[in-house]
């Protein structure tokens, strides 16, 4: 509050329909407001963010010549913005604006405590009054937003939120972790409920992604260090040493050649063999290798954890094409970017520690990704489906449904649906009975969801080819030693029977995760997680892509478990989202920042380090040693505030006078506060 | 409540018997005892089946552990404790080791049976064996079968328990009269 000015503050009260009137009276806390000191008008309204509420507001100002509002409602997250919207259109500055939240604070809560919550009411409104008395005109700073995004993890969803970007104008670095971009997606044979070929779907992303002009492919790369906001961020790449050079990185290290053509004649002659994972181990690679061959980018990669180094690789390769360099190291790199999307998907669960299924004891219990290899025409046996124990044909395959998701037990289990395992084991049961006439597949499970659009349709259809549905959760699979058949054990719930029957086959649908360095990527960018670990949105219905964190969007599983749809409709919606600040320039951040009072700061520089987001600095002005902020890199924590021994430091909006008023308003009863 | 029917043939009148599920059937207090006494949630369960998946007894009986479950869900109190099947457990805990949503059903079947055997209900064998506990130590005590296989075995004829160490009787006695269990095991056989 400008010293020279009284304060005229406006207390307007809302009813929120019954939500907060029907829990305590309005009557009472507007009566109340008008007793408080500096309060020259109290009014109500059933809806304040409607706009007849919100035209209270704007007449008051006018009206009363109010230099504070204060609006008693539901959370500042919620309408906060409405109403500055509404302080500023009365010709107030909006940063005049207090609010207090008497719904999800009170009458949600004391919601059978008419009196109690009254009482409540009165006190969350005189506390926001007395900071309303002492608020001032703040202005937002604006910063300038690069042109430029980033999206880590080159699964459907990076890919496809990196071209929309691409599309949209904005120059992309899509980061991916593997030699090859395509995620998941690229390991499936079909997909449901339309059964297209996965890879014919993706590939043509994939080459679109390679090839467009505004996409620059980061593969083999990893993030390595994150600084900077929204707008702003630095981000340090590490690119990992994959032994060999493509056309441009040749001309880039100055050396003679060609570089890699994808040709293969080094894989050739590579004496060490691997198992591939993309294959799920199941078929091999060697220590120069790529994952399949339509990846992106066609250019082979080292595995020096394997490699001999015996040279004949690059020997074949020969000088003109000289693509090899078995010495190369890691290299760090940094990009400036204005906002990022995240993309970085799921793991399977190790299923072997739910012992009762015998994955990895019996050769012939597997998991659904292994089997998407096995029926996969270009997977390790040219879509043939044998078992492994013994290359047969099965004709009795078991799908254990929800294996180890739904499960409150712990350890590796997971108390969520993994959301797309019902629908894959569906197009699984398919799958066999159109590839092997007379193969019968099992579906034990506990609920069919089937939940998106044409999937209750593809359920009717596999019911109707013939697939046999089990009711009953998997108690336990048995493996006879001989015939290496395994014996699917449960309940069949709806008959009220206990069953065994005897399988060639069992594919798990094994529960999903998120990826193992899921938390490092997390507090590097400084997003927060759900209890279950995905990434958490900024709001589960009204702003699934963003993240708490302006500038940082979400886009696929790595947000929680959805299937290809889903995930595409996310990364759109992350794309869009992200490229809005991209689009208008400059980001406007809200003006919280710590202020050095440099008459008061005795420049012992102590407050720099305690800064956790290193926004503070000591410089020479005047011939005095002062402690200066960035403030584009404050966050307006309080730390330093809260620490400075001279008291030097002054937090805008959160002074330490308003926020000792608000504390004697509470203790005094609203005696405090007053100038 | 079932509706009465009567047709004068029990065969039939048992098949035709109404099975309606009636809402009034349900007692809250029934499910929250049983929550109580096992110390598990058992008004958890959804029904997946595990625990029967599981259950020795299952394929040899008509024992459905999971069917016990949804009685403590619903709180069908006659039905759970007037069924002889709830004395077919044989406590091996392979339900509780594997049951998803972490409830031990177990548990929930020794709730149930303490609340039967207050309402005086207990079969024979189970009545018996308290009986045998009493007198000797032992549900099934030593006899001379085992004794002359022990003896083959090179084992002492009788076993290092209360069968060799009878002073130890007294004790065991006090636990068992301290809850009555003798008294009513004797009641009940009386009776029939
Ligand atoms: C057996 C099986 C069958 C399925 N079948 C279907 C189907 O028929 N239809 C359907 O709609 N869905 C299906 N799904 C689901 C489908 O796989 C997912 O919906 C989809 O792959 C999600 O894409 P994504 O981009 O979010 O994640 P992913 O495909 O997992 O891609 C994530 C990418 O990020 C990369 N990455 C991870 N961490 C980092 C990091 N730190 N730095 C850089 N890069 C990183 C990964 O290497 C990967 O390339 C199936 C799933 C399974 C398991
Ligand atoms: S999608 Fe189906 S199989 Fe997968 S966890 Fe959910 S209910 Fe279980
Ligand atoms: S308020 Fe927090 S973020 Fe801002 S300068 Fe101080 S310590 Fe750093
Ligand atoms: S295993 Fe657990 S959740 Fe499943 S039916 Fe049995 S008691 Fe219920
Ligand atoms: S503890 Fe009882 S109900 Fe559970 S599996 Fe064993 S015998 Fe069956």
């Amino acid at each position: 509050m400008a010293e020279n000015q009284k304060p005229r503050v406006g207390v307007f009260i809302c009813h929120c329909g019954t939500n907060i009137a029907g829990s305590l009276s309005i009557e009472e806390v507007m009566d109340y407001a008008r007793t408080l000191p500096g309060v020259v008008v109290a009014d109500q309204y059933q809806y304040m963010c409607s706009t007849p509420g919100q035209n209270k507001i704007i007449d008051a100002i006018k009206e009363h010549d109010l230099n504070g509002i204060v609006v008693a409602a539901c959370s500042p997250r919620l309408h906060e913005p409405t109403f500055r919207t509404a302080t500023s259109e009365g010709g107030l500055n909006k940063f005049r604006f207090e609010m207090a939240n008497i719904r999800d604070q009170n009458s949600w809560v004391h919601m059978h405590d008419w009196d109690g919550a009254t009482e409540k009411a009165k006190d969350q409104v005189r506390i926001a009054v007395a900071k309303a008395r002492l608020l001032e005109d703040l202005q937002p700073k604006s910063v300038a937003v690069e042109h430029a995004a980033m999206v880590v993890g080159a699964g459907v969803g990076g890919m496809q939120a990196a071209l929309d970007l691409a599309n949209a104008g904005i120059k992309t670095y899509l980061v991916e972790k593997l030699p090859t971009i395509g995620g998941r997606m690229s390991q499936l044979d079909k997909t449901f409920p339309t059964l297209d070929c996965s890879q014919c779907i993706l590939t043509p992303k994939m080459v679109d992604a390679g090839r467009h002009p505004l996409i620059e492919l980061k593969t083999y790369t990893e993030v390595e260090n994150v600084e900077g906001y929204i707008g702003n961020f630095e981000i340090t790449l590490r690119k990992m040493a994959r032994g060999t050079y493509d056309g441009p990185e040749m001309i880039a290290a100055g050396r003679e050649g060609s570089g890699c053509n994808g040709c293969g004649d080094c894989a050739e002659v590579c004496p060490v063999i691997k198992p591939n994972p993309f294959e799920m181990g199941m078929a091999p690679r060697k220590a120069i290798y790529i994952y399949h061959p339509q990846v992106m980018p066609l250019q082979y990669t080292i595995d020096f954890e394997s490699c001999v180094k015996c040279g004949l690789c690059k020997e074949i390769c020969g000088p003109e094409k000289n693509a090899i360099n078995l010495d190369m190291v890691d290299q760090l790199e940094k990009v400036k970017v204005g906002c990022v999307i995240l993309a970085t998907g799921y793991d399977l669960i190790p299923i072997e520690d739910k012992t009762e299924w015998g994955y990895k004891k019996y050769e012939n219990v597997i998991t659904g990704l292994e089997f998407e290899r096995l029926i996969c025409a270009s997977g390790p046996t040219g879509g043939h489906m044998i078992r492994p124990s013994d290359g047969a044909t099965p004709m009795k395959v078991g799908f254990v449904l929800c294996a180890g998701s739904r499960d409150n037990t712990g350890g590796v289990a997971k108390p969520y649906c993994s959301r797309f395992c019902c629908m894959y084991s569906l197009k699984h049961a398919h799958q066999l009975m159109e590839k092997i006439p007379g193969c019968q597949p099992y579906i034990f499970y506990m609920d069919i969801r089937s939940f998106g659009k044409m999937y209750e349709e593809f359920y009717y259809r596999i019911q109707n080819e013939g697939c046999k549905f089990i009711r009953g959760r998997v108690a336990s699979v048995q493996e006879d030693p001989v015939t290496k058949n395994v014996y699917v054990m449960t309940e069949d719930t709806l008959l009220g029977r206990p069953v065994t029957i005897e399988c060639d086959l069992v594919v798990l649908a094994a529960a999903i995760q998120p990826k193992p360095d899921a938390e490092r990527i997390r507090q590097m960018f400084g997003i927060s997680k759900s209890q279950d670990g995905w990434y958490l949105e900024a709001h589960p219905k009204l702003n699934p892509c963003g993240t708490t964190t302006a500038g940082i969007f979400l886009a696929g599983v790595c947000q929680g478990p959805k299937d290809i749809p889903d995930t595409v409709a996310q990364a759109e919606g992350a794309a869009s989202a992200a490229s809005i600040p991209i689009h208008q320039g400059e980001v406007q951040l809200e003006p919280y920042f710590a202020q050095c009072v440099e008459d008061l700061c005795a420049g012992c520089g102590m407050c720099v380090p305690q800064c956790p987001y290193k926004a503070l600095a000591l410089i020479e002005k005047d011939g005095k040693k002062v402690m200066e902020v960035t403030e584009a890199k404050c966050k307006g924590c309080g730390t330093c505030g809260g620490f400075c021994p001279g008291g030097a430091i002054r937090m805008q909006h959160f002074t330490s006078p308003q926020i000792c008023a608000q504390i004697d308003a509470f203790l005094l009863g609203g005696r405090g506060g007053e100038e | 409540m079932a509706v009465e029917k009567n047709y004068g043939n029990s065969e039939l009148e048992n098949k035709l018997r109404d099975r309606y599920y009636y809402t009034s059937d349900s007692s809250k207090d029934f499910s929250d005892e049983v929550r109580k006494i096992s110390g598990t949630i058992s008004h958890m369960c959804y029904q997946c089946g595990t625990c029967t998946g599981s259950c020795p007894s299952a394929p040899r009986s008509s024992y459905r552990i999971r069917v016990f479950m949804r009685r403590a869900v619903l709180g069908l109190e006659d039905e759970a404790l007037m069924d002889p099947d709830l004395w077919l457990c044989t406590t091996c805990y392979s339900c509780t080791d594997r049951c998803p949503r972490d409830i031990a059903p177990t548990d929930v079947i020794m709730a149930m049976r303490n609340l039967a055997f207050r309402k005086d209900i207990g079969p024979r064998n189970f009545l018996k064996t308290v009986q045998l506990i009493y007198s000797s130590g032992h549900g099934v005590p030593n006899n001379d079968v085992n004794r002359a296989a022990r003896e083959k075995l090179g084992l002492p004829r009788d076993p290092p328990t209360t069968h060799s160490y009878p002073e130890f009787m007294p004790g065991i006695r006090k636990i068992i009269d301290h809850y009555g269990l003798k008294e009513q095991a004797d009641k009940l056989l009386s009776e029939e």
